[in-house]
């Protein structure tokens, strides 16, 4: 074979694949259904109270509080 | 909630802060014995009298001093804090309350601030050797244990009290057993109630112990007042001593990493963010 020939096949391998590349990650900017997307967190997100599972929540009136002295 | 008639209630001040000791199925003896307690220990515990076991080896000058078995393990206790806050909780703060005018409590009004005499707080286990019913500090630290003994003390005394009774010094709370109605103690944390069973609480603030510009939480990196993007920080946990280590170091590691952190080692919690603030 000569050697023109596995050249331009290289060449034309080479171009193909880039093209396809190109193509395929500009239509796939952005997977919204990806995982570990980290959160952008809020002030207000912030502010709500957690709680685990060890914990409950309740609607009586509490006998004291937790607060800054 | 159905009202029990053997729930006993028992408010006073001490430490500088409203305390409260509440029982289920215990005589209101016991808690006044618990206050005496409390004011005894605090005693001990406090910078502002020379007296106390704390002051004198705050001025022992690097020599040996001995200590109650209480001040002993709070002490030891300082020192796990140091380690599991990853150095940000540090009781060797005094030099750096000294220099922003905290030399007094303040009710008394703080002094004039020093602040070019604030250094970054040198790692406690380098200034602060404990041994039994012994403590030695170096020479030039100093010693304000702050929150970390209402926690603790919080902890001893709600154990001193009995199976079902909470403690509360100044916001840090220690709950243990079935509560007044059997499912849990009903406590408040940032406006709702949580049911606690053997749980502790604390809350650390830059929004009180406030004056001019300053106030008393201090970032050891600058041995100054902490400004994180959070002013606030509550949470839960197994117990009142680590509930308020949680919640200092929360407040000073600042908001973008005190959701994971608290979401590693609290129970609940609630940030809030210094006004303006917003995530990166």
């Amino acid at each position: 074979m000569k050697a023109w020939v596995l050249k331009g096949g290289a060449t034309l391998l080479t171009l193909a694949t880039t093209a396809a590349s190109a193509l395929y990650v500009t239509s796939h900017l952005k997977n919204s259904s990806a995982p570990l997307q980290p959160t952008v967190l809020t002030s207000a997100q912030l502010n709500a109270v957690t709680l685990t599972p060890g914990v409950q929540q309740s609607d009586v009136t509490p006998v004291t509080s937790t607060y800054a002295s | 909630m159905p009202r029990n008639p053997r729930l006993e209630a028992h408010h006073f001040e001490a430490l500088g802060t409203n305390c409260s000791l509440f029982g289920v199925g215990i005589s209101r003896d016991r808690l006044l014995e618990g206050e005496l307690w409390v004011r005894r220990l605090g005693a001990r515990l406090t910078r502002f009298s020379p007296d106390s076991e704390l002051s004198r080896l705050n001025a022992a000058g690097g020599r040996w001093v001995a200590v109650s078995a209480e001040t002993e393990e709070l002490l030891r206790l300082s020192l796990r804090a140091f380690e599991t806050s990853g150095g940000l909780v540090n009781v060797a703060v005094l030099p750096s309350m000294l220099a922003i005018g905290y030399t007094r409590t303040l009710s008394s009004g703080a002094t004039p601030a020093t602040l070019g005499r604030a250094r970054r707080l040198p790692p406690l286990p380098s200034v602060l050797t404990v041994r039994r019913g012994g403590a030695r500090l170096e020479p030039g630290s100093g010693i304000d244990l702050g929150g970390i003994a209402k926690g603790w003390m919080a902890d001893r005394l709600r154990e001193r009290l009995g199976l079902n009774a909470l403690a509360n010094l100044g916001g840090d709370l220690s709950a243990g057993g079935p509560g007044p109605a059997g499912d849990g103690w009903p406590v408040g944390l940032a406006g709702v109630t949580v049911m606690l069973h053997d749980h502790g609480a604390a809350t650390s603030s830059v929004l009180r112990r406030r004056w001019a510009a300053l106030h008393h939480v201090i970032n050891p990196r600058t041995g100054l007042p902490a400004a994180t993007g959070l002013d606030e920080v509550s949470v839960v946990a197994r117990s009142g001593f680590d509930a308020e280590v949680i919640a200092k170091t929360a407040l000073l590691v600042g908001p973008d990493v005190a959701r994971s952190y608290c979401a590693s080692n609290a129970l609940a919690w609630r940030l809030e963010p210094t006004r303006g603030w917003e995530a990166a």
